[in-house]
């Protein structure tokens, strides 16, 4: 039998595809519906030989009327998610405005400060929160003795057991390690304005906020919203930072969803219960990401900035 | 040339296939360990090969906090080292989850020295009439005092909680200093259960007609949490220990060790390892540190009899070449040459400690003042799984999270359910 071209064609793309498609099905596919199934037994890690048995949506209605929900949802979208994503975006363009301005060009700063801008960034997670445990330390840490030298504490603050300063500092850990992201993908997107407009902006007599606003921004939305998702998505499901920061305490203060399903599985060993706590997180996060589509659609941007 | 050439290659192919015969007959096991003595173990493992020329050990090392779940998730799936040092309490979890290899199978292979009776804690091993593992070390908690603070602030040691409390006051009053600080995160569990079981009241206990029941009210609880509460609260204890885990942990060492602390409370692995690091910084000056028995509350003071236990992984290739190795790791000599931080958990070798006077609480505490987990096991609800909704409920209620009533009625809802199931 003879194949057409186009015939040829798919059948080319497509043996170039399979192995890929190959892939997704072991490594992505095969391993969410196995978690799914989980999710609807009462399997623990003691009974992974036995297996578990049926238990319909009980895991699920036990985890969404727990009472202590509430305040894990708060804790992983407020914030984890909300105060840390908001602030890293807002740093992140401040780094990048500033990375790109004259000001730094002049000072013949710009390499070495976009090498700094990068430290944290090339620090591995784990790395990064031991070193601010260390920082945060009550008896011999720096941060301490810095405020205690200045006078600015009578006594040192116990930063990751007080409830009033340990989620301030977990935020820190992390908008410290992941803002340069943010900051070194706005300054690439800040690097294709083109310079016509700004010049355009000073004939129409338009003051800097004016052209932040009306030229800059718009052309940062499309990367901006990318990056939003996009962080969103990785810290809402983060386990590193609180983990590693608090285990989730004092007691379960800061105990957040990728936290309890850790603390289900591996702790209470409730293998099936924390199953469901994961299927629960990927529905949130697909809902999330579809409105997010829909409300801040990419192609519309790009009509935006033409 | 060529000929030469392919002589020194069938020269090579013959000595690699030597080589490969010769690795062949060795048996390759692998031991996982959890303390901090991996140098001395591996000294050990070496006198044991020195001893076993046909056996190999690769030693293996984890954190206790992964311990267990690393090993039911590898056992699961045909995996894991063949022999694996465990806590007491997680035996009957492993034979349940049918990851070890029972002990009246295994001696088989070798009888134990001074048989199995002769082992203590023997009951924790046990599992639907089979033993699991073979209780290594024993151990327990008692008080830890540094001498030299109490003078400082001329209090006596106190033997109850109140009076614990009353010093800590007083020793922040006149010196500034830190009375008792205790682990408050994690191993809360321990000085918890302490104060509870001297006050008379436990998580589970036997209801009497073959069944178990809560055996602490809500006030006792609210009590307990309101207790350790205090020390935090008054500024006795650093807000830091909220998120302590461990006994060992550099922070409550260290001010024991510069004399910032008067009391803990810790096992004799750790006190060990503190006496031996103030001698190492203060060679030949008097040791300022005394042991003494746990606190007492209405009633005499009881502390756990915990230790590890050794088990032999089901999945195991070796299971001759495994036994044999936890015979060696069971025997006198180890704990005499290698595994000195530990006591032995045979009632022979036990009998045959001597004690520095330092250890004297210790001995005295391990003699007359312990008790097993009992009903919190026997229970089916596992000491693993109490211990980490207790650690949590106290975590809420010391840090302010929630309040004491709130906390205790939630860890009473907690083991009620654990109960049920």
């Amino acid at each position: 039998m003879k194949l057409s071209p186009l015939m040829r064609d798919r059948l080319t793309v497509f043996a170039m595809l399979f192995p890929t498609f190959l892939v997704l099905v072991g490594f992505y596919l095969y391993p969410t519906l196995y978690n799914l199934e989980l999710s609807f037994t009462d399997i623990t890690l003691l009974k992974l030989r036995q297996g578990g048995e049926w238990v319909g949506l009980a895991n699920y209605w036990e985890f969404l009327t727990s009472s202590s929900s509430f305040h894990i949802a708060f804790n992983t979208i407020f914030w984890l998610t909300a105060v840390s994503v908001t602030i890293r975006m807002i740093l992140g363009l401040g780094f990048a405005l500033l990375l790109n301005s004259n000001v730094l060009r002049n000072m013949k700063m710009t390499t070495i400060a976009r090498l700094i801008l990068l430290v944290p960034w090339a620090t591995p997670p784990v790395v990064a929160v031991i070193a601010w445990r260390w920082l945060f330390e009550p008896t011999n840490g720096p941060l301490n003795r810095w405020l205690l030298n200045f006078g600015l504490i009578d006594d040192p603050i116990a930063f990751t057991a007080d409830l009033a300063t340990v989620w301030p500092s977990i935020v820190t850990i992390v908008v410290w390690n992941t803002t340069p992201l943010i900051g070194v993908s706005l300054l690439a997107s800040l690097q294709t304005v083109p310079g016509e407009l700004y010049e355009a902006g000073e004939i129409d007599g338009a003051n800097r906020f004016q052209m932040f606003r009306f030229v800059t921004l718009p052309y940062l939305m499309p990367t901006i919203s990318v990056l939003t998702l996009m962080s969103v998505i990785w810290t809402f499901n983060n386990f590193v930072y609180v983990w590693l920061t608090t285990g989730a305490g004092p007691g379960t203060y800061t105990n957040v969803l990728a936290t309890e399903v850790y603390l289900k599985a591996f702790v209470d060993l409730r293998i099936g219960y924390s199953a469901a706590i994961g299927v629960t997180m990927a529905i949130v996060m697909g809902v999330f990401g579809a409105l997010y589509f829909r409300f801040f659609g990419l192609s519309d941007m790009q009509d935006k900035v033409g | 040339m060529k000929r030469t050439t392919l002589k020194a290659l069938a020269l090579s192919t013959a000595l690699a296939g030597l080589m490969a015969v010769s690795a062949a007959a060795e048996t390759n096991i692998t031991f996982r360990f959890n303390d901090s003595e991996r140098e001395e173990l591996r000294a050990a493992l070496d006198e044991f090969e020195a001893a076993n020329p046909d056996i190999k050990v690769e030693l293996e090392t984890i954190s206790w906090k992964d311990s267990r779940d690393q090993f039911l998730r590898e056992s699961a799936v045909g995996q894991g080292p063949d022999v694996v040092h465990i806590a007491f309490v997680w035996t009957q979890e492993m034979a349940e989850a049918q990851a070890v290899l029972p002990i009246e199978e295994l001696q088989d292979y070798g009888a134990l020295p001074n048989s199995f009776d002769d082992f203590i804690a023997t009951d924790l091993t046990a599992y639907e009439g089979q033993h699991w593992g073979l209780p290594w070390s024993a151990d327990t908690w008692a008080m830890v005092m540094r001498t030299d603070v109490l003078e400082e602030a001329g209090v006596a040691a106190p033997t109850t909680w109140d009076e614990l409390l009353t010093a800590s006051r007083t020793i922040k009053e006149t010196t500034g200093k830190t009375g008792f600080a205790f682990p408050a995160a994690h191993q809360v569990w321990f000085p918890v259960n302490y104060y509870l079981w001297s006050n008379g009241a436990e998580f589970i206990s036997a209801d009497g007609n073959g069944g178990y029941e809560i055996g602490v009210s809500q006030d006792q609880l609210a009590a307990a949490m309101g207790y350790f509460k205090t020390y935090i609260d008054e500024g006795l204890a650093p807000k830091s220990i909220l998120s302590i885990d461990q006994p060992h942990d550099p922070a409550l060492m260290q001010a024991l060790l510069d004399g910032d602390q008067a009391f803990a409370a810790m096992p004799t692995n750790t006190y060990r390892q503190l006496l031996g690091a103030y001698e190492e910084a203060n060679p030949g000056q008097p040791v300022p540190f005394r042991s003494t028995v746990m606190m007492a509350g209405d009633s005499a003071p009881l502390t756990h009899l915990g230790g590890r236990t050794l088990v032999v992984n089901s999945n195991t290739d070796e299971p001759e070449a495994a036994w044999k190795l936890v015979q060696f790791l069971a025997s006198a000599p180890l704990f005499e040459k290698y595994y000195t931080n530990q006591f032995p958990a045979q009632k022979t070798l036990l009998s045959q400690i001597e004690y520095r006077k330092e250890e004297l609480g210790f001995a005295k505490q391990l003699a007359d003042h312990t008790r097993t987990w009992g009903a919190y096991a026997e229970s089916g609800v596992g000491v693993g799984p109490l211990w980490n909704v207790t650690s949590r409920a106290f975590g809420t209620a010391l840090s302010g999270q929630s309040s004491l009533d709130q906390a205790a009625a939630d860890l009473l809802g907690e083991i009620d359910r654990m109960l049920d199931h």
